[in-house]
């Protein structure tokens, strides 16, 4: 069996509001990914998938505050370690991030080079700054990127490169996991490309162990990861392949999702384009039992009663809805019949 | 738009600025409609009265006078009387005459008149005593005892019949009038300026035209802005380069410096309250282009705009339906800071003496100008410039608190 | 990196020498567009005033010989640079028969010692204050921001006045007016620095406190946008410590802060102008407020010409140092 790089086990954290409201961004979110392995986060914009992103890393502050749940990575558990050793000993060097929006990571006034001076040098000691410019220089051309980009300031470089360059920026040192968040939204398609296959490449080429994409765009995610994860409203609603979450998702969010976009997949090419009606829930105060309840078409009165927990199905995958497997199929076929 | 003011009424901020410039709004449309005073008109004889109840003496004389027996009128009288310097003379006279200084107290006026009374002698001399300071202290004797003799001061006219004076009537220290009988009272709240003026209603029509003056530079340099920020902006290519380089240069040169050459070449008799309003306004768009045109700039390539392009519509379509609504809030906050920097300029020249021509109406910057010139601020005469600095203060005070509520809800990243 | 330097250098300079030959011809010509013969009404006007005929008959020569009114425009125009070039400025009216270039060397340096100061020492305590509210939040930021909020609105003349009455009048610590004491020569003993520097005080802070408010209010709004940087997140992530962080973003928050004074400068100037009428001190602002009441139409029209060239190079020496704070203009100047 292979190794586990990050571990995941019911971790909650919440927004604090600048008028002390606690925004439940995350509840009870547990997860694994194993060594060589890419795990897909994919929801709605404000599900909460962004606020996972950043809770992962076990380093937080305001307004983001970790509630409870344990994070082990590599086989160590991160969750009690004090703020300033996970700064030295975790970020950058374990796990790696990539912002959403990279095009603004990158301190304006200071060279790239100067900036990796100062990432590493926080977590090395006996470095010198003739050995950081070596390394990175050949991680850069390693990873295709022109060395000179080194010596330049960000607003010297095209929005593609600069992405690609935090990319660059965020393996410097090897971490074992690499969280990038909606790393390609903003670009254009062929950055976008460049970007995708430059993650790939890091995985098989040994510079990251283990990766977490995050996207809302799924066709992305079916190209780039191996298993699936959907959020609402702050929970996992539902794990499994990439390929089975694509084209045969269990609950009906995920249903949901799948049919409100278009997949030039083959196969998916004739499925309807259909909107899940209604808004998610406030986080502020999340409802009882099902939190999608309100949004599902299949709802019942118990929905709204108690958690619901997430239960077993074939192939190990996992969903969060109280109506069994064979009952939804069914029902998915019912309705593909109905529309013809 | 509704959405956008409910918004903007949910700031604090805004919603203070914006109350304190509604009440002197109000002040301002309704002082002078219960006070109908003309606002320059010279009331008082002499230089700045201080602020307080005045009433006409000669009309309390022919008023009904009451009697009434209260012990402390005397005390109070002396009291009055008896300034700081006169008590502390008091006081080295005794000491001198050899009481203790301990049981000297200046500010318990009964006791040290008694002490005064007992121990004063105008033959003896104190050492060191210089022939002034005997005969000031011979005066305040005298003073001091008129002030406690309990006869009553006469009333004396002359009879036209035969030319001599007659005794028409005496006022006893215990005679009293009602005030509300006297038949000339005038309150003056903030008592008379160096012409003797009444300067609250001075300073009420003062305010008015100076938010006029403010108004008006405000829409001409937003105009003026606007107008060139937009061409700039939406334009682009040469004539973006020329209103750039036009506006850099007003940038750096100070606008105080054009306003002075402009206001001394205009001429005194020229200078209106109007025309400075001109000038000023002439003088101070530069901000407001700039702003204006990188806004703009970053709006000229979105969507909506590309979309109206591509539909057909001419420049002016585009520019008041696709453009002007999403730079509204900024425009006016531009014109709010205007409004604000107009009256600050018109009081900076008028303290220059560079302001409006001083016959016709007063603007805050004039009353500044006058209570500087008359030294009122080394005199101690603070109802001259104090109201006014205040009024200046609560006027760019609250325009700015209204600018930084709205630029909070504008850019959120201020908020907190 | 020089050669990206020296060409943003080149640039600044040629713009510095341009906007002084604007800024040259709109003092030389704004008054002369006004309707009239501004010579004869400024003259006539002044020599009611003067009992001396000798005087006001030199004071005319000298002045259509100055500006040579009965020439065409260019002509005078040409006359008036030839002169300017020379320092020659003509006589004052109200101080004559002091020149107008006389007048002005007495008080130009007051001005500069009391006004360029004061906005520095105003804009490194603003910022400080600004980055501070920024960082610390809380107490701090709102004991601090509506202070200087309305501080930053007050007039700077205003405050002069505050100033003199409380400090001057009340309490008596300081002089109200005069550049040193009235009673004095001045030289360099210590007796008359001593003046001076007490002299100083007054018109030196009013001026600060109100550089203070505005800078104060920049300052924290830009270290804000700062903080909420996309880079700020990103480096935290990556392992980079606070300390390192904040500094990161103070200087970029300083940054524009700089051009900000640059491109304020001439405000500031005007402002503070006024203030110096209010203590009566010897610089340019008083003898502005002499001229304008003498109607000495050749000392306004020097002084403010002065006036704008400091503020000019003012301008164009903070420009020239931000070139050399802020390292992205030699990099992308140089290609």
């Amino acid at each position: 069996m292979a190794n586990t790089m990050l571990e995941v086990k019911d971790l909650s954290t919440k927004y604090v509001t600048r008028f002390n409201e606690g925004v439940y961004a995350v509840d009870r979110v547990s997860l694994k990914v194993e060594e060589g392995k890419s795990l897909g986060i994919a929801g709605e914009s404000g599900c909460g998938k962004s606020t996972l992103a950043l809770s992962l890393m076990g380093y937080y502050f305001p307004p983001l505050h970790y509630m409870n749940g344990d994070i082990t990575i590599n086989g160590n558990n991160i969750s009690g370690l004090k703020a300033e050793d996970v700064r030295k000993t975790i970020l950058g060097k374990e796990v790696a991030y990539i912002p959403q929006a990279a095009m603004n990571a990158l301190n304006p006034t200071r060279k790239i080079i100067h900036f990796i001076e100062d990432v590493i040098l926080e977590h090395e000691m006996y470095v010198t700054k003739k050995d950081i410019y070596g390394r990175a220089k050949k991680l850069f051309e390693t990873l295709g990127l022109p060395p000179e980009v080194l010596q330049k300031y960000p607003v010297e470089l095209s929005g593609g490169m600069k992405q690609r360059t935090v990319i660059a920026i965020s393996v410097m040192l090897l971490p074992k996991v690499l969280i990038a968040d909606e790393p390609s939204s903003a670009l254009d398609v062929t950055s976008q490309k460049m970007v995708i296959k430059m993650l790939k490449h890091l995985m098989e080429a040994g510079f990251i162990s283990s990766m977490i994409f995050i996207t809302h765009e799924l066709p992305l995610l079916y190209n780039v990861v191996d298993d699936i994860m959907v959020m609402y409203a702050g929970q996992i609603v539902e794990k499994g392949s990439s390929h089975e979450m694509v084209f045969d998702p269990i609950h009906p969010y995920s249903k949901g999702l799948m049919g409100s976009i278009i997949v030039p997949e083959k196969g998916l090419r004739d499925v309807k384009l259909t909107a899940i009606p209604g808004v998610p829930p406030n986080l502020k105060k999340p409802p009882a039992g099902c939190r999608f309840a309100e949004r599902c078409r299949f709802v019942r009165p118990e929905c709204r009663v108690t958690d619901v927990a997430m239960r077993e199905a074939e192939h190990g995958r996992m969903y969060r809805c109280i109506i069994p497997e064979a009952e939804l199929r069914e029902a998915y076929a019912r309705e593909e019949h109905k529309n013809g | 738009m509704k959405h956008i003011l409910q918004q903007v009424f949910r700031s604090g901020k805004f919603v203070t600025g914006f109350s304190i410039f509604m009440a002197i709004i109000l002040i301002v449309v309704f002082y002078p409609m219960i006070i109908t005073d003309a606002p320059l008109s010279i009331i008082g004889q002499g230089t700045f009265f201080p602020p307080g109840i005045y009433v006409s003496v000669y009309d309390s004389l022919s008023s009904t006078t009451y009697i009434l027996n209260l012990d402390d009128a005397t005390t109070k009288r002396i009291t009055n009387k008896l300034n700081d310097e006169d008590r502390v003379s008091i006081k080295e006279w005794l000491v001198a005459a050899g009481i203790p200084e301990s049981e000297i107290d200046t500010t318990d006026t009964q006791k040290l008149l008694d002490q005064w009374f007992t121990n004063y002698d105008s033959q003896k001399n104190v050492p060191g005593m210089t022939n002034a300071k005997r005969n000031y202290y011979v005066r305040l004797n005298t003073a001091l005892k008129s002030l406690l003799s309990p006869e009553a001061a006469a009333v004396m006219q002359v009879n036209p019949l035969n030319n001599e004076l007659e005794q028409i009537g005496t006022i006893n220290q215990t005679d009293y009038v009602n005030v509300g009988e006297v038949a000339n009272i005038r309150i003056l709240p903030l008592g008379t300026d160096n012409f003797g003026r009444d300067v609250l209603t001075e300073l009420v029509s003062a305010t008015r035209v100076s938010l006029q003056i403010g108004f008006v530079a405000g829409i001409i340099a937003t105009l003026i802005g606007l107008t060139l920020g937009l061409l700039a902006g939406y334009i682009g290519g040469f004539v973006d380069d020329i209103i750039t380089f036009i506006t850099n240069l007003f940038i750096v040169i100070p606008p105080f410096v054009l306003l002075i050459l402009i206001s001394f070449s205009i001429g005194q008799e020229q200078r209106g309250a109007f025309t400075i309003a001109v000038v000023i306004g002439f003088t101070s768009w530069v901000w407001t282009a700039r702003a204006v045109r990188s806004q703009v700039i970053s709006l000229r390539n979105r969507d909506h705009v590309n979309l109206s392009k591509l539909s057909g519509h001419s420049i002016v379509h585009i520019i008041l339906n696709d453009i002007l609504p999403y730079i509204l809030s900024y425009v006016i906050m531009a014109f709010i800071l205007q409004i604000s920097s107009g009256i600050l300029a018109e009081a900076g020249l008028s303290i220059l003496g560079l302001g409006p021509r001083t016959t016709d109406v007063p603007t805050l910057g004039l009353m500044m100008n006058w209570a500087m010139i008359y030294q009122a601020h080394i005199l101690g005469n603070w109802w001259a410039y104090m109201p006014v600095l205040v009024t200046i203060a609560l006027i760019t005070f609250s325009m700015n608190l209204m600018n930084t509520g709205m630029d909070q809800i504008f850019n959120p990243a201020l908020r907190d | 990196m020089l050669k990206g330097y020296l060409k943003y250098f080149l640039n600044k300079l040629g713009w510095f020498a341009l906007t002084f030959v604007f800024a040259f011809l709109l003092n030389f010509i704004l008054p002369r567009l006004m309707p009239g013969d501004p010579v004869a009404a400024i003259v006539s006007r002044f020599a009611q005033g003067m009992s001396n005929t000798s005087g006001v008959q030199a004071i005319y020569e000298q002045y259509t010989e100055l500006f040579g009114t009965n020439k065409p425009m260019t002509e005078q125009f040409f006359i008036y640079l030839k002169n300017v070039a020379r320092g020659d400025f003509g006589f004052s009216f109200s101080q004559y028969p002091r020149t107008v270039a006389d007048v002005i060397k007495s008080s130009i340096w007051w001005t500069i010692a009391l006004q360029f100061p004061a906005i520095i020492v105003g804009w490194l305590i603003g910022n400080t204050l600004g980055a501070l509210a920024a960082y610390l939040k809380g107490g701090f930021d709102k004991v601090l921001m509506p202070i200087s909020l309305f501080v930053s609105n007050f007039p700077t003349f205003g405050m002069a006045v505050i100033f003199m009455v409380v400090f001057g009048v009340n309490l008596k610590w300081f002089p109200t007016s005069g550049g040193y004491g009235f009673d004095l020569i001045p030289n360099f003993s210590w007796n008359f620095i001593q003046s001076v520097i007490v002299h100083y005080q007054l018109p030196f802070w009013s001026i600060v406190v109100i550089a203070i408010g505005g800078q104060a209010i920049g300052m924290r709004s830009m270290s804000i946008y700062e903080l909420n940087a996309d880079y700020v997140k990103y480096s935290r992530f990556m392992g980079i410590k606070d300390r390192k962080i904040v500094g990161y973003v103070f200087r970029n928050a300083m940054l524009p802060q700089v051009t900000g004074l640059a491109l304020s400068i001439g405000t500031m100037v005007g402002g503070a102008l006024v203030a110096e009428i209010v203590f009566s001190y010897p610089g340019l602002g008083t003898t502005l407020l002499r001229a304008v009441l003498g109607q000495d139409y050749p000392l306004i029209s020097a002084v403010t010409l002065i006036i704008t060239v400091m503020a000019l190079f003012a301008n164009f020496i903070i420009e020239i140092l931000y070139g050399f704070i802020d390292p992205r203009i030699k990099a992308t100047q140089s290609d």
